[in-house]
């Protein structure tokens, strides 16, 4: 195929869909590789020449004190920060090689639940988890269905229709999570999704988070500093110190 | 099912979902706009309120430029004043050299009997028509003059030839007729500089008030850029909705020209006839669409360039 119809084919790919040729690199479906990264805020690097190595349907943590660069790691994994240095690759997208237009890419593939919910406060529940399915992915068909489904696995069969601020913290996390797992992501990202909710609701989302895991074969990577969650569903963890980065497996 | 129906099936998807992402665009785009119409109106209040300042000004101006256009037309008429012994082939010759010269429309003849009829219409001029015995007004030829600068060459020529009245050859200098022009030239200049200035600092406002509009949305344009919406797909309703902005601060503006254009020019025409600013309807029109097409290509193309967060 000629050179110049292999680069309008991979920017009209990358326009509407998936990533272009280039972006792809090798790398099982469903891994995370990072190699030498060094990311941070303007000059002041968060964590630098940072090695880590996620198989696919591996289920990590992510522990350390406040500020010693979880929720940075959970960024540049997303697009959301870029590496200033080194090789990120999240579901077989070279991260690190994307440009600021092209982030969408990466957020399409893999699920995020965020700290701050980040949900539309004019949207009902199930339009904030349609959102996605029909805006990011126009192929999606039984787009209804995927975020009803999703919505009544996190247990809010009944507040499809209510707006976030009428909603508690823990339901809007659980509405969070339905928009992160409704396309049934091979990586899910997730930050700090038990820290605004009680017990009950902590546990209801890891049960969820482990059957996402166990019967799908989603990658999960959680950012937390819950000593319940680690203790009562045990898994790798990956410890972040300031100012250095060092990983401890467990 | 059937082969062929499972075909077509299959086929479906693959042409279907380019208008049902549309429809969901749009149906996104509105639902935005649900959530914060009280907002947007009063934006649209705001940006009508600038455009109708714009639009009348320049709607004032435009007329001010057409009396100002129409005054100068008036006084392009340019008389030769021909001797009292004066042949009529001497006469001839002249008017047949005058309507040759460029920026001249047409010359006609006034015998000594019709200027002395119009002196009798003229009411500083009457006295003297009704005073004097003999008819002291002399015969001319009238010459209406295209480009007002073209008076120099006429009077010039009025000057030299046998056939004109010595002493008052014409009505008009050379040196008038370059001044008229030249006080032409710079008042069209002045409206068109007022109308540019005025329409950009309206879309200036306008933008100013557009990116205040964004910046109260940046949280929900963040949240669609964390979901992975494409870039064209978040600009779509805010290009929608910068576009509906103008259109509707271009009604606003239509409907105050056109209540300035039936009731304040009428009333200034009344009460200061010497600005002589004449019919609005017209003008009312042009500047309506003119401010609506300029207003949605202003700010359409300012919401394209707008920074949407990474």
């Amino acid at each position: 195929m000629p050179d110049h119809i292999r680069r309008l084919r991979d920017t009209l790919r990358t326009r509407f869909g998936g990533p272009s040729e280039s972006d792809v690199v090798v790398g099982a479906p469903g891994s995370i590789q990072l190699r030498n990264v060094t990311a941070g805020y303007g000059s002041t690097p968060v964590f630098s020449r940072f090695d880590l190595h996620i198989d696919p349907g591996e289920f990590v943590y992510l522990v350390g004190p406040s500020g010693s660069g979880k929720s940075t790691l959970l960024k540049v994994l997303f697009g959301t920060v870029r590496a200033d240095e080194g090789w990120v690759n999240v579901d077989g997208i070279a991260v690190h090689r994307l440009q600021h237009w092209q982030t969408d890419t990466i957020r399409r593939r893999v699920g995020c639940v965020f700290q701050t919910y980040e949900l539309l406060s004019h949207l009902t529940a199930l339009e904030n988890v349609l959102l996605p399915l029909q805006l990011a992915h126009p192929r999606t068909r039984h787009a209804r269905n995927l975020a009803t489904e999703a919505l009544e696995l996190v247990g809010l069969r009944d507040k499809l229709h209510a707006l976030p601020p009428t909603l508690s913290g823990g339901q809007q996390q659980r509405v969070a999570v339905a928009r992160a797992i409704a396309h049934q992501p091979r990586v899910l990202l997730a930050d700090e999704p038990t820290g605004n909710v009680d017990k009950d609701a902590s546990a209801e989302i890891m049960e969820l988070f482990g059957q996402l895991n166990e019967h799908l074969g989603s990658t999960i990577v959680m950012a937390t500093h819950d000593e319940y969650v680690l203790s009562r569903y045990p898994a790798r963890a990956v410890r972040l110190q300031t100012p250095i980065l060092e990983v401890v497996a467990s | 099912m059937s082969v062929r129906r499972r075909r077509l099936r299959r086929l479906v998807p693959t042409w279907i979902w380019a208008p049902r992402y549309a429809f969901h665009v749009v149906l996104y785009a509105m639902r935005c706009w649900r959530g914060r119409a009280v907002a947007w109106m009063a934006t649209a209040v705001a940006v009508g309120a600038v455009l109708s300042l714009a639009a009348g000004s320049e709607l004032f101006l435009v007329l001010s430029e057409r009396s100002l256009n129409q005054q100068v037309r008036s006084a392009s008429e340019l008389q030769v004043f021909l001797a009292d012994d004066a042949p009529q082939t001497q006469v001839d010759q002249l008017k047949a050299k005058i309507a040759r010269m460029r920026g001249i429309r047409s010359v006609t003849f006034r015998s000594k009997a019709e200027a002395l009829a119009l002196a009798r219409q003229d009411s500083t001029l009457a006295n003297i028509a009704d005073t004097t015995p003999a008819n002291p007004f002399p015969a001319s030829l009238v010459v209406d003059l295209d480009d007002p600068s073209a008076a120099g060459g006429v009077a010039d020529l009025a000057a030299t030839d046998p056939a004109t009245d010595h002493d008052v050859p014409a009505s008009y200098t050379p040196a008038q007729g370059r001044r008229l022009s030249a006080f032409l030239s710079m008042a069209q200049a002045v409206v068109v500089g007022v109308a540019v200035a005025a329409l950009a600092v309206a879309s200036l406002v306008a933008l100013v008030l557009l990116r205040s509009e964004i910046r109260a949305r940046r949280t929900e344009l963040r949240i669609l850029t964390l979901v992975g919406t494409p870039r064209p797909v978040i600009r779509f309703p805010v290009f929608m909705e910068a576009v509906a902005l103008a259109i509707a601060g271009s009604v606003v503006a239509a409907l105050t020209l056109s209540y300035v254009g039936d009731h304040v020019v009428p009333a200034v025409n009344q009460y200061l006839p010497f600005l002589q600013l004449g019919s609005a309807a017209d003008a009312v029109q042009v500047i309506s669409l003119s401010t609506l097409a300029s207003s949605v290509l202003a700010l359409g193309v300012c919401s394209l360039l707008v920074r949407l967060p990474r």
